[in-house]
């Protein structure tokens, strides 16, 4: 990552940690709604690498606010949230890591558990997948210059794929908690359950699936792979 | 394993030429009538398409030229194993030597063994299988009991191993074995290369679920090979294969085993689908797509000289179960009667038969998710 969006990010954490007490306004006023705006035109001139980095950080701060509304616009939404949703798993997966090296039962950590450790590898896996999606999602708009129609099929591909992973990802990440990650006082909620409602904005599964199998339809069999290959690599 | 991004898949040279390049040749070179070699076609044997393949310079790509290689790019390699598995070409001959063996050999081994194995590898001619498996060490890999032991004339090999797909059509086997008397676990191991028509050693067949023979039994009966045949450091065998294990858990061919029957599935259900097929497509070529991603960045980093142990691993996982999982998908919504004579059904009755080893071969389900839980810090 470069030194420019580590500092970003750095200004991110603290930012979104601060709206998620006070609302948008510290977003608005440190300037992220100008992130993708050129600098010539008195904006940060950043790129969607940026905003993926940035989404990932609100994902887990500030799932509750606005702040992919505020940097970009409506028809880059769902793949704005692909960005927080890999964010709030990366977060589900690091609290469940944390937790089931924390506690013990039968006199060791459940980490100790083979039965445990299958389960979290499962997720991470789904963790990881997203994360991919999203940084592949990431490396096409820019490549296109975010332009969505240039990047229709890394959209529904990356958004449908990051739906798909919110039910391994949450259950697990339950299951492995035990009753403590169903309180309200403890943080697991607060990324598990912005993932269940993003799952259906900005396009369910079903939507996606059948827009992409659609467009994948239109290429043929071998049509697939040509198309797969000249847009990426 | 926190904070993932992807590594950049910057091969040099013109791709867009080498995969034209690579398409025009195979649009003439691949057999056009076994539509069920195209499954799972790492597995398909068929040597005069390694050899010509071979001769058109897509084998050894990364061996030296003075070997007889390419002296290309692994990431171009990448590149051309991708395209060859994504048109089902049938690459099994030549597959372990060409991905595993030679690099290794390269890696690890004397000048001799270069020069004496390396071109014939890069030929797409000479074949190689790997000898790990043994009866009471399948997972638990260190406990290995084949012995070799080192005499004036040179090592005298005892011991069975076992699984060793393409035993029966190679020329060399490279073999996991205890060198140092009274060691454990991993070891006082260390890897030797053996010629199979080595006197005392004894192939026979294992003849798998779908009636086909892949793998083999491998005899060793007092076997004794020259003192050269060791690879790499005595004793560090154990190492040397990890790093082997690396090359072959990541690849392309971990997601695209079942590519032949998604193309068929995609080019049946025509350009106007019914929304179920409509659904499954785009829920399939969801999941390539991410993994194709996760197979380069890994792939990547692998050519920049890293070890992503972990991330192969969840290449793996995640890749065995799409391509296990597509034949059921498929089955599960298409009208296709068991043995009706379409490629469709062809391939759906294949790969539901050989789905089940995908998850077995280069290490099983429960170990790979093993190797992630330590990546994680659980283990």
């Amino acid at each position: 990552m470069s030194a420019a969006r580590d500092m970003l990010c750095d200004t991110a954490r603290v930012v979104f940690a601060e709206a998620a007490k006070a609302g948008i306004s510290p977003v608005e006023e440190a300037g992220f709604g100008l992130l993708l705006v050129p600098e010539e035109q008195g904006g940060f001139g950043g790129d969607w690498g940026d905003v993926n980095a940035v989404l990932q950080i609100a994902g887990v701060v500030a799932p509750d606010l606005p702040v992919a509304e505020l940097i970009v616009d409506a028809p880059l939404l769902p793949a704005a949230a692909v960005s927080l949703m890999a964010g709030a798993m990366g977060q589900a997966l690091a609290l469940s890591i944390d937790h089931v090296n924390m506690r013990q039962q039968f006199g060791r950590a459940l980490g100790k558990f083979q039965a445990v450790q299958q389960s979290l590898a499962v997720m991470a896996c789904e963790v990881r997948a997203v994360e991919a999606a999203a940084a592949a999602l990431a490396a096409r708009l820019d490549g296109v210059g975010l332009d969505p129609s240039a990047a229709g099929f890394e959209i529904a591909a990356a958004k449908l794929r990051a739906n798909r992973a919110v039910g391994v990802v949450t259950s697990i990440a339950h299951q492995v908690h035990g009753a403590i990650g169903f309180t309200e006082e403890y943080d697991l909620h607060r990324v598990t359950v912005p993932l269940m409602r993003w799952r259906g904005a900005h396009g369910h599964d079903a939507h996606w699936a059948r827009r992409l199998g659609d467009q994948v339809a239109g290429l043929g069999g071998r049509g697939l792979w040509e198309a797969m290959t000249a847009r990426g690599a | 394993m926190q904070g993932f991004a992807l590594y950049p898949f910057d091969p040099p040279g013109d791709i867009a030429a080498l995969r034209a390049d690579l398409r025009a040749w195979l649009a003439v070179n691949q057999p056009k009538d076994d539509v069920v070699a195209r499954a799972n076609c790492w597995a398909s044997f068929d040597r005069d398409f390694s050899r010509a393949l071979g001769a058109a310079g897509y084998v050894g790509m990364t061996l030296p030229a003075r070997y007889g290689g390419g002296d290309r790019h692994p990431l171009e390699r990448y590149v051309v194993i991708e395209e060859l598995l994504a048109a089902g070409a049938p690459v099994g001959a030549h597959w372990i030597a060409d991905r595993q063996t030679g690099p290794l050999i390269l890696r690890y081994g004397s000048e001799e063994q270069r020069e004496r194995y390396l071109p014939g590898i890069a030929k797409g001619e000479l074949y190689a299988c790997i000898g790990l498996s043994e009866p009471g060490a399948g997972s638990d890999l260190a406990a290995v009991r084949t012995t070799a032991r080192e005499t004036a004339e040179g090592w005298r090999i005892n011991g069975q191993k076992i699984w060793t797909t393409g035993a029966h059509f190679s020329h060399i086997i490279l073999a996991l074995v205890r060198t140092e008397e009274g060691s454990e676990r991993n070891a006082g191991l260390s890897q030797l290369l053996v010629d199979l028509d080595t006197p005392g050693i004894t192939i026979r067949p294992i003849i798998d679920m779908a009636g086909h023979h892949d793998f083999n039994e491998v005899f060793f009966d007092d076997v004794l090979v020259p003192h050269g045949a060791l690879v790499g450091e005595r004793g560090q065998g154990w190492k040397q294969v990890t790093a082997e294990l690396g090359l072959e858990r990541s690849g392309p061919e971990r997601y695209l085993s079942s590519h032949a029957l998604f193309v068929a599935l995609i080019d049946a259900a025509g350009p106007d689908p019914d929304p179920a097929v409509a659904t499954l497509i785009g829920e399939l070529a969801s999941e390539m797509w991410t993994l194709r991603q996760l197979s380069m960045s890994t792939a990547a980093k692998l050519a920049a000289g890293e070890d992503p142990m972990v991330e192969a691993s969840v290449v793996k996982e995640l890749g065995n179960a799409f391509e296990q999982d597509m034949p059921r998908r498929v089955q599960a919504i298409i009208d296709c009667n068991w043995d009706d004579d379409t490629d469709l059904a062809k391939l759906l009755r294949v790969l539901l038969i050989a789905s089940p080893s995908f998850s077995l071969r280069g290490g099983t389900r429960e170990v790979i998710r093993g190797i992630i839980a330590r990546g994680l810090g659980l283990r």
